[in-house]
């Protein structure tokens, strides 16, 4: 397999690659239109190449043909199901080009429904993970817990998702009367549903055998694969943009940044699970702390950043989203190009895969926690 | 064109269907500001002292200082980049293409996970031919941000022998990502 001269395992080989096995574009354990080609030795694992694409719609492209108020709603159909996060990346991007910081209450909203939609997330994740490795139950918790999250953003921003809720320099209106009751009320019950998944997962023997060990990545290993989010931490390396470079109000939040011990799949289930907790966490202080005030700053109603560049980047649920946009003083982008998570943490794939066994590779890939719409752009 | 060039007749009726280049209309263009943050300032410091004369042109905003350096150059910068103990850029956090028309600018986004630095190298490509050194001997990284560039704006990675396409399907034509490519008059079947 070219690409893949390094050794693959110590296990012994016959060194003939008995069968190249094809998995995707439509497999239900891909979570969307992926597609890899294993080359197998035995039930070993010897080789993978991706094919990914299948998705791609030419994102960054449409973006330089959009105003700037426009092109949110592009971030929001990257990865599709933690939208908000995608927004603000490229909000900030465009605030720190024009000079524009977003009023304090802007910004303490953003981070809230940023960190709810964290948790929705990995709650989708550890509920597919778990249907991946075989557990059938835990993602009728975990839907039932992340709908709630689902509801509260139905009811500030108007959708469940593709929420086109942030704007450059604020957010689109202010949250409504009952806010601070209906998140107390989220969180409380999210607490809840994310300790019952915990009992009822982490710790289970056969969840246990199917994930420690599987998928192993070193931390050199990931940083030079570019791996961001839980797969970064969970080898290990307690690289967090919100502690690395705290922007909106991260820096006024105590929170912790749980990182793994081995870099294998369990290790990356238990950090996204940790990150539920901390998120809680970081949503009550949040709203504790939230003043009263604008929501919007004042300025201009049309976007039009001054000739330049900017590079932003934020935590999304799956790693470090990056944002490079070129302005050439217009209303339209001349350049957006999107850093996108999924897709540095699936170069790491190569690595995690070798020598495992075939019936570990829907794990491993599992264990990654995708997003196509991202990865293909 | 001049007066004189102007051709007449039906000919004309044909050229005036044609886009002109729409002239700016709006406020007059503003150009940033670039100002370092008090660790941007740092991380700039220590960038200029590692590439000494290589750095043709220097800036930055916020966080993010760049350095300009000439594609012969490019190489042994981006190894120092990483390698340099003042520096120790371990990971590649982004590698992206801009089309200038005039020229292809390749933006190497670097970053320091232990030390929680980053910055960019810049280098200018000839629009015609742009080729650059593969850097996927120094990051796993660039295999996959090379075979993207290579796919939507035809750069090509001397040393980087897959440049397969990763984003657009096998035997498509043409480079989406360039300027020069239309967005609504393509059609695919």
């Amino acid at each position: 397999m070219e690409g893949t001269a390094a050794p693959m395992s110590a296990e012994p080989q016959t060194g003939v690659v008995d069968m190249m096995l094809n998995m995707g574009p439509q497999h239900p354990a891909t979570h969307g239109v992926f597609r890899m080609v294993l080359s197998i030795d035995g039930e070993r694992v010897v080789g993978v190449r991706p094919h990914i694409g299948y998705l791609h719609r030419g994102s960054e492209k449409l973006s330089e043909h959009e105003s700037y108020g426009q092109v949110i709603t592009l971030f929001d159909r990257l990865d599709y199901v933690s939208n908000l996060n995608n927004e603000l990346v490229f909000a900030r991007a465009a605030e720190e080009l024009m000079g524009v910081e977003a009023p304090e209450r802007a910004q303490y909203i953003r981070t809230i429904l940023c960190e709810l939609n964290r948790v929705a997330s990995h709650l989708l994740f550890i509920g597919t993970y778990a249907l991946d490795v075989g557990a059938m139950t835990p993602v009728m918790y975990t839907f039932r817990e992340r709908e709630r999250v689902q509801n509260l953003f139905e009811h500030v921003t108007g959708a469940r998702m593709m929420h086109n809720y942030f704007r450059i320099g604020g957010v689109k209106e202010d949250v409504p009367g009952d806010f601070a009751e209906r998140v107390r009320s989220v969180v409380r019950h999210l607490r809840e549903g994310v300790e019952e998944t915990d009992r009822l997962l982490t710790f289970n023997e056969v969840y246990l055998a199917r994930t420690r060990g599987v998928g192993v990545i070193s931390a050199a290993d990931a940083v030079s694969c570019g791996l961001t989010g839980p797969c970064l931490r969970g080898s290990g390396v307690a690289y967090d943009v919100r502690k690395a470079y705290p922007y909106e109000v991260y820096d006024r939040l105590e929170f912790d940044v749980p990182v793994g011990e081995f870099g294998d799949c369990w290790d990356r289930y238990w950090v996204r699970l940790q990150e539920c907790y901390e998120s809680l966490r970081m949503t009550e202080q949040a709203l504790e702390q939230m003043p009263d005030g604008l929501v919007m700053a004042p300025g201009r109603r049309i976007a039009r950043p001054p000739k330049g560049e900017a590079y932003a980047h934020a935590e999304n649920p799956r790693g470090d989203i990056g944002v490079f946009l070129v302005s050439d003083g217009t209303d339209k982008p001349y350049r957006v190009k999107v850093r996108p998570p999924s897709f540095c943490n699936l170069v790491g794939l190569e690595r995690m895969m070798d020598g495992a066994y075939v019936a570990d590779a829907v794990a491993i890939l599992g264990s990654l926690d995708i997003v196509l719409g991202e990865v293909d752009r | 064109m001049s007066e004189q060039e102007r051709p007449s007749g039906e000919e004309s009726a044909a050229q005036a269907e044609q886009p002109a280049p729409r002239p700016h209309r709006g406020p007059p263009i503003e150009t940033a500001d670039e100002t370092l943050s008090e660790r941007g300032e740092a991380t700039a410091k220590r960038l200029a002292a590692a590439l000494g004369a290589d750095a043709v042109a220097a800036g930055g905003r916020g966080e993010t200082p760049w350095a300009r350096v000439e594609p012969s150059a490019l190489e042994r910068t981006l190894r120092r980049c990483r390698d340099d103990d003042a520096l120790r850029f371990d990971m590649l956090h982004c590698l992206l293409a801009v089309d200038y028309v005039e020229r292809i600018e390749l933006d190497y986004v670097l970053a320091s996970v232990a030390h929680n630095r980053k910055a960019i190298i810049k280098v200018d490509l000839p629009p015609d031919a742009p080729s650059a050194p593969t850097a996927t001997h120094l990051w796993q990284a660039a295999a996959w941000y090379e075979r993207e560039a290579h796919d939507l704006f035809g750069v090509v990675f001397d040393g980087n022998d897959d440049l397969a396409p990763l984003l657009l399907f096998e035997g498509f034509e043409g480079r989406p990502g360039l300027k020069s490519f239309p967005l609504h008059e393509y059609e695919e079947y």
